[in-house]
């Protein structure tokens, strides 16, 4: 036993130097580190004339022992990492630090990789832990994530400062930690030429010093959050747009100091944007949108929400011809000079936009919803809500030509009428439909959204996929029609019938969702919503009052079978729960049939 | 660039005692290894594929979890990613598979890297990661027999440096 002691000892002597080298991105490190072992490797069952030759004899026979007596020693370093990678707690991590030298090697990059800092006392440890002069390991080096924000504006320069020797950190995310300045956050940039990506969103007293930090290190840069950063201005980052050339993601909500310059400075040199959200950037114009779109070929979402400034320019000028497939998601809301023409060229330059949001665009017209009818098949989500021109016309066609709509909403399109929703009602793939404040509409609409739906021409009748209808202020309609929603869509979990009288009784306003604290006693009053277990609860109840009558379509199953409620809901929440992941499929899909195309 | 149909439909593996294992192609090619070296050697040939780092016990124990394996669909582009999400479940097939002693246990972790299986690999590595679940430090150099050779001082400073990692 204590021969085999000396050899452990032997063996973690001749890999010192690597130690702390065993972060799970490192792979040629974790070649050095694993040596020892892969020579145990290929002495676990590799052919005997195979076997390198070794000098020394009695070593490798000890290695043998120790294989013989504890089989996990035969797995490299690169094994044991991958072993460890699949532990979520950091207790069993801590735990696997604990066991031996090797073991400990091999775990601390994983525990140290995103520290935990959502509370005071771990922080405390961490920032203790990074400070010492003699640990055990370099610490530092390994975190590669740190996340503050939920500590908020508990976090002041004192706390991020002593971090600030972690180098190697890849995302450092700050979101309102708003007591955070200059001061610390250039310490932190300073000499980190790993940043992936920076979020500092709310931290409104940060400068142009921070960005100019950050274009001076941040070479690798890909994500930069800078939301509410009001003291930010055109010039620094304009330094961040030449320096930082690989940035992918761009979050400027909220910036309206900043101009057209900065804009074009990001469009002009990073060529690999693939988001950026410019909510509320209220100065731009509409040249930096113009160029986003013809620069950046990858451009898939473009986020424009309450850009007020932007007009039909925007889009009319880009080139003739030209057409920018990448462009997934458009928000346009509250660009309130855009018109219809702006709509047509938009359908034109970017043809598989699967996400259009126009909402309070309130000059469209119809002809912009025909023009929209061109993106077919690629449409999932449309918001024409407060766009209050467009008729039952307009609808009556998207809906022919767009079948695979999920997501519309058309609140406040108070021309809108029954005619409109039965349409709507036959879309296949309908989730979410938004029709708050469509005065005209009746139990006919409703009546029309719970029937079952045929899956193409002749296959079989489905019950409706819907998961959310807004239906606040919708003033005509009453018990039966709702009734019916109920027994007829099994995903059902979101109902709105705020201002609705007929559901402002009592005896259903106990399954409703409590009023937002912000709202005043007439917002109170009038409140009704319905959401998760409260639908199940209103259609119980619904359906043990023998007084309503049951609505329902036919007998073929698709009715609501009150014995089969729990399963029905497990099922619901797990369709529920895998619904994001049915989009990426869905996109994925899509993507492969254009390379077929091509 | 042979053909599926050209190709023949079983394959002999030489593994590194010398024993020669016939094994359907289809079965066989769960291991990328193996795939790439068919695939090199051209549909037409029968000449035996050495596996020199596996031996005939672990390689019938290997194929056995291909066969089982053998239509499931090829690994996704995200595998990687996936195999990042640290969950530990296993089904039920497979952890009955898994019930083997530590010695086979490893040599399939083993092997499965070797013959780049990606799916038996995480399989592996979910199972060895259940046994060090919720065990003190102690109980798991007791379950795989491991020596502490942390000085009682090294190991208190490990502790307090690592204070912070608590169960979630």
């Amino acid at each position: 036993m204590a021969r085999s002691r000396r050899v452990e000892r032997d063996t973690s002597a001749s890999r010192s130097d690597t130690s702390a080298s065993t972060s799970p991105e490192r792979g040629i490190d974790d070649d050095n580190d694993s040596f020892m072992l892969q020579a145990n490797d290929s002495q676990s069952s590799l052919a005997p004339s195979i076997s390198p030759d070794f000098d020394e004899d009695t070593l490798q026979r000890e290695i043998e022992e120790r294989c013989r007596v504890s089989p996990i020693s035969r797995l490299p370093a690169e094994l044991m990492i991958a072993i460890f990678a699949k532990l979520s707690s950091p207790g069993d991590l801590k735990n696997c630090m604990l066991v031996s030298r090797e073991w400990s090697r091999n775990s601390v990059g994983l525990l140290w990789h995103r520290p935990q800092t959502n509370k005071w006392a771990s922080l405390k440890n961490v920032i203790t832990t990074v400070r010492k002069v003699d640990s055990f390991f370099d610490y530092s080096s390994l975190i590669k994530r740190l996340n503050l924000s939920a500590l908020g504006n508990e976090v002041s320069d004192g706390t991020l400062q002593p971090l600030s020797g972690c180098k190697r950190v890849e995302r450092l995310t700050l979101t309102n930690c708003t007591k955070l300045t200059d001061l610390s956050l250039t310490a932190m940039l300073k000499d980190n030429r790993s940043l992936l990506a920076l979020d500092v969103t709310g931290l409104d007293s940060i400068t142009d010093k921070t960005m100019m930090a950050l274009a001076n290190n941040g070479v690798r840069l890909q994500g930069l959050n800078i939301t509410n950063c009001k003291k930010i201005s055109d010039e620094s980052l304009e330094a961040v747009a030449h320096n930082c050339r690989h940035v992918k993601r761009l979050k400027l909500n909220g910036c309206s100091q900043l101009t057209d310059k900065s804009i074009i400075a990001f469009a002009m040199n990073c060529r690999y944007i693939l988001e950026i959200d410019l909510h509320d950037c209220k100065n731009l114009e509409d040249e930096s949108i113009t160029t986003l779109i013809t620069e950046g070929p990858h451009l898939r979402e473009l986020r424009l929400a309450h850009c007020w400034r932007i007009t039909d320019s925007a889009f009319l000028r880009l080139p003739p011809d030209a057409t920018y497939e990448s462009l997934r998601i458009l928000d346009l809301t509250d660009c309130g000079e855009l018109q219809d023409s702006g709509v047509q060229k938009i359908v034109q330059a970017a043809p598989r936009l699967r996400n259009l949001v126009l909402a309070k665009c309130r000059l469209l017209t119809d002809r912009a919803v025909l023009a929209i009818t061109r993106l077919g098949k690629n449409l999932h989500y449309i918001h024409l809500g407060h766009c209050s021109r467009i008729t039952d016309a307009g609808v009556s066609q998207l809906v022919k030509l767009c079948n695979r709509i999920r997501y519309i909403d058309l609140a406040c399109c108070s021309n809108l009428t029954d005619n409109s929703v039965m349409q709507l009602a036959t879309l296949p793939k309908l989730k979410r439909i938004g029709l708050v404040k469509c005065g005209n509409i009746t139990d006919r609409s409703i009546l029309a959204l719970a029937k079952p739906k045929q899956i193409g021409h002749s296959g079989p009748v489905a019950p409706s996929v819907l998961e959310r209808v807004h239906l606040s202020y919708c003033t005509n309609l009453t018990l039966q029609g709702i009734h019916a929603l109920l027994n007829n869509c099994p995903r059902l979990t979101h109902l709105s019938l705020t201002g609705v009288q007929a559901f402002l009784r009592e005896d259903l306003l106990v399954f409703c969702r409590e009023a937002p604290p912000e709202f005043n006693d007439h917002q109170r009053d009038v409140f009704c919503v319905f959401s998760g277990i409260g639908v199940q609860r209103l259609r119980s109840y619904l359906n043990a009052d023998s007084r309503i009558p049951v609505g329902s379509y036919d007998a073929e199953g698709t009715m609501f079978d009150e014995s089969e409620e729990p399963e029905m809901i497990l099922n619901v929440t797990a369709q529920a729960n895998g619904m994001a992941i049915d989009e990426m499929d869905e996109e994925f899909g899509d993507g492969s049939e254009v390379m077929g195309q091509d | 660039m042979a053909t599926s149909t050209e190709a023949p439909k079983t394959v002999t593996l030489t593994t590194s005692d010398n024993a020669d294992i016939q094994v359907e192609r289809e079965v066989a090619e769960r291991s990328i290894l193996i795939k790439n070296l068919l695939e090199d050697l051209g549909g037409d040939s029968n000449e035996a594929i050495p596996i020199p780092n596996v031996n005939e016990a672990v390689m019938k124990k290997v194929l056995e979890w291909c066969e089982q394996h053998r239509k499931d669909p090829p690994a996704s582009q995200d595998d990687d990613s996936d195999s990042r999400k640290k969950s530990t479940d296993i089904d039920e097939w497979d952890q009955k598979f898994m019930q083997v002693d530590q010695e086979m246990l490893f040599e399939i972790i083993l092997a499965a890297n070797y013959l780049d299986i990606k799916a038996l690999l995480d399989v592996g590595c979910k199972t060895v990661a259940n046994m060090i679940k919720g065990k003190s430090p102690d109980e798991i150099r007791k379950t795989f027999n491991i020596q502490n050779d942390f000085t009682p001082e090294e190991e208190d400073q490990i502790r307090r440096e690592n204070e912070w990692a608590e169960d979630r």
